[in-house]
């Protein structure tokens, strides 16, 4: 549903619904941006980010959570990392985006 | 003056009575400390003085049996030496008459002449004798010698002489008679050789035998005197009426002995009372010799010895009292303390305890929440991008419209499971210097605006500007926070709110944040760290912003207190150390994981 939200503001988005999958679609593309949820089934957001930077150097990376206070976040944000709580406001998401793709 | 008395009053008065905390009540394993006190020193005060005055009841009773033996017994002696004094007395004087009648004979005593010698010659012997006198059986007096001039005078139809008559020897009681003046008239019967009879009859002087009967009276106490049988007064008493009056004591019924008895005297004080019936060998009198002893008198020593009895008994009563009472107050009262703080440490655990497990829930729920609420939002977020894209809705308004309000609710939602998991999680520490002043002043900054608007005063006291700690900023930063947005929450237009930062104690530093707002009823004041306890209207407040500030203070190895009057303000005070030492919070965490 978010990539298609985000596709509707003219962004490109491929949606993995695996870490397995993302692991396959970043061999076939270059990507300025993944949004991984901190939390999946078989491999976890953090786990993958790991793998995903040594597939893509350079790449971005947004967190999104369900299990974060705001605190969390602003501790978060501190490192180079973003970290988003669910449920997110579209806006903030893009924000973000343009931010760290500037 | 009573305030201060009231002040020491209360310095000694146990803590237990005035039992405040309704709070703790289920966790004391105690429930009435009164009762226990009570009770307590009731048998230790009984324990010890029940013995006590027992023996000393004991000891008085046998103190009185024989004071009172030993003063009967004295009182005997002393009655017995009198009554001996005083037959004495009057057998020594009958026996002369008997001895003038028998050995002088009629004609002779009838001589005037030789009566007034055998008088002198008497009166020489024996003394006390006024006048003697010879009367016939027809009771005309025949001769006399004396001072008076009773020649002639006719005596047939006087007790003495009808007595007499019968008796052949008479004892008058002391009476004034013709001549007025007391006088005891003896008389003995005599018979002519040729059978006619004669009496010779002799008046004494009473002076000799109130002399003799003084001369027996011991100290001041006691009373000696004589009565006749039917209770007046023959010799003068000291206490117990006038002479020829009746005595003001009963008559003591007759007895062939000396008596001593136990009584009390008209006034109703204790007496003792010996008494015999004179009677000499020859003659009854008519005489009863009294002594009557006041006993208070009597038992000077014994009632001093009392007195220190007394005294030493009432002194160890008091001593023994006071001892029990304080013992047993300082004894309850540690009792007491030590139940109470483990109530309240049971009650804090418990508290603590509960905090944990709601925590834990409201974790649980809140994450598993997250997931469908995030899905609404996309959902709701991508219709919506549709619908502006859509030529068909983009006008439509109302629709618009009704997105938003899922928007806003799924918002407001997840503003709700964010409190939630922060309130529920444990989120790393990140311990740095904080000038507390600063802090305080920063956070103030948020409502500037706020306080401005609703013409609020807000007031910051920090004495030291340097007061710095070090704890976990942004915790700190909540805690302050969540306060100061509550209290501006509790205030009206125009109040005014105190925030006040010192070191309390070495190694503390105390917070107290105070407003005049309109407080709350102590009921609400035990609930309010608890999750979800909020007193605004639904749907207003989560009930988790107080909760959430207990757990992060408790995190910081803090404490945190209110206080709170209904229309008068609350006071927050958190405590926090000055130093936090970060393994301590890493282990600890009774809120949450």
């Amino acid at each position: 549903m978010l990539s298609k939200r985000l596709t509707l503001r003219g962004i490109d988005v491929d949606c993995a619904n695996t870490g397995a999958e993302a692991l396959v679609l970043v061999e076939h593309m270059r990507y300025d941006v993944a949004i991984l949820d901190v939390k999946m089934p078989g491999i976890g957001g953090i786990e993958l980010e790991q793998k995903l930077s040594v597939l893509a150097p350079g790449m971005k990376f947004i967190f999104l959570t369900g299990h974060g206070s705001e605190t969390d976040f602003e501790i978060g944000s501190v490192e180079a990392a973003y970290y988003l709580a669910k449920p997110l406001q579209i806006e903030r998401l893009i924000e973000i985006l343009n931010e760290v793709t500037e | 003056m009573i305030e201060r008395l009231r002040q020491i009053f209360g310095a000694i008065w146990p803590v237990f009575y005035r039992q405040d905390n309704d709070r703790l009540n289920p966790y004391f394993t105690f429930t009435d400390y009164r009762q226990i006190w009570t009770v307590v020193i009731s048998v230790l005060i009984a324990n010890a003085l029940v013995p006590l005055l027992a023996i000393t009841i004991i000891h008085y009773q046998l103190i009185q049996k024989s004071v009172d033996s030993e003063l009967i017994f004295r009182t005997e002696r002393l009655v017995s030496n009198a009554r001996r004094a005083m037959t004495f007395f009057l057998e020594e004087r009958l026996d002369a008459l008997r001895f003038s009648v028998n050995e002088i004979g009629y004609d002779q005593l009838t001589n005037p002449n030789h009566l007034t010698v055998i008088l002198r010659n008497l009166k020489l012997g024996f003394g006390g004798l006024t006048d003697l006198s010879v009367i016939d059986p027809t009771g005309i007096q025949v001769a006399y010698a004396g001072p008076f001039k009773l020649e002639g005078k006719n005596y047939s139809n006087q007790i003495w002489f009808i007595e007499c008559q019968k008796r052949n020897i008479y004892v008058s009681e002391i009476f004034r008679g013709y001549r007025d003046l007391p006088h005891i008239i003896i008389a003995v019967k005599s018979i002519r050789p040729d059978g006619t009879a004669f009496f010779l009859r002799a008046t004494l002087e009473t002076e000799r035998l109130i002399q003799t009967l003084s001369s027996h009276e011991t100290g001041a106490h006691a009373d000696i005197f004589l009565v006749n049988r039917s209770g007046i007064i023959q010799t003068p008493s000291k206490h117990h009426g006038n002479i020829f009056e009746k005595m003001m004591l009963p008559l003591p019924s007759f007895s062939p002995r000396t008596q001593a008895v136990m009584a009390t005297d008209e006034q109703g004080q204790s007496i003792i009372t010996g008494y015999a019936f004179i009677t000499t060998q020859i003659a009854d009198t008519p005489f009863i010799l009294m002594v009557i002893k006041q006993k208070a008198g009597m038992m000077g020593v014994w009632l001093e010895l009392h007195s220190n009895i007394n005294w030493f008994v009432g002194f160890s009563i008091m001593v023994v009292i006071l001892v029990v009472t304080i013992t047993c107050t300082l004894m309850v009262n540690k009792l007491y303390q030590a139940d109470r703080d483990k109530a309240e440490t049971m009650a804090v655990m418990e508290q603590n305890n509960q905090l944990a497990s709601i925590g834990e829930l409201a974790a649980g729920v809140a994450h598993e929440i997250n997931n469908p609420l995030a899905l609404i939002n996309e959902t709701a977020g991508y219709v919506k991008d549709l619908f502006a894209i859509n030529e068909q809705y983009h006008k439509d308004k109302e629709l618009i419209e009704y997105i938003d309000y899922i928007l806003e609710a799924v918002e407001r939602c997840g503003t709700i499971t964010k409190q939630l998991l922060g309130f529920a999680r444990k989120f790393d520490v990140n311990i740095q210097m904080v000038n507390l002043k600063e802090m305080i002043l920063d956070v103030l900054n948020f409502h500037n605006k706020e306080a401005e608007y609703r013409n609020i005063t807000v007031q910051v006291d920090v004495p030291q500007d340097n007061l710095e700690i070090k704890t976990d900023r942004g915790k700190l930063q909540q805690i302050l926070l969540n306060l100061v947005n509550n209290a501006f929450q509790a205030v009206d237009k125009g109040c005014c709110l105190n925030i006040h930062a010192s070191y309390n104690g070495t190694d503390k530093v105390g917070i107290t944040i105070s407003d005049n707002g309109c407080g709350m009823p102590q009921d609400n004041l035990s609930k309010i760290f608890e999750p979800f306890f909020t007193t605004k209207e639904r749907g207003k407040g989560t009930g988790l912003g107080l909760a959430i500030t207990y757990g992060l203070v408790k995190k910081l190895n803090g404490d945190i207190s209110v206080e709170s009057k209904e229309n008068e303000g609350t006071t927050f005070t958190i405590t926090l150390p000055t130093r936090i030492h970060e393994e301590v919070t890493e282990d600890e965490g009774s809120i949450g994981r």
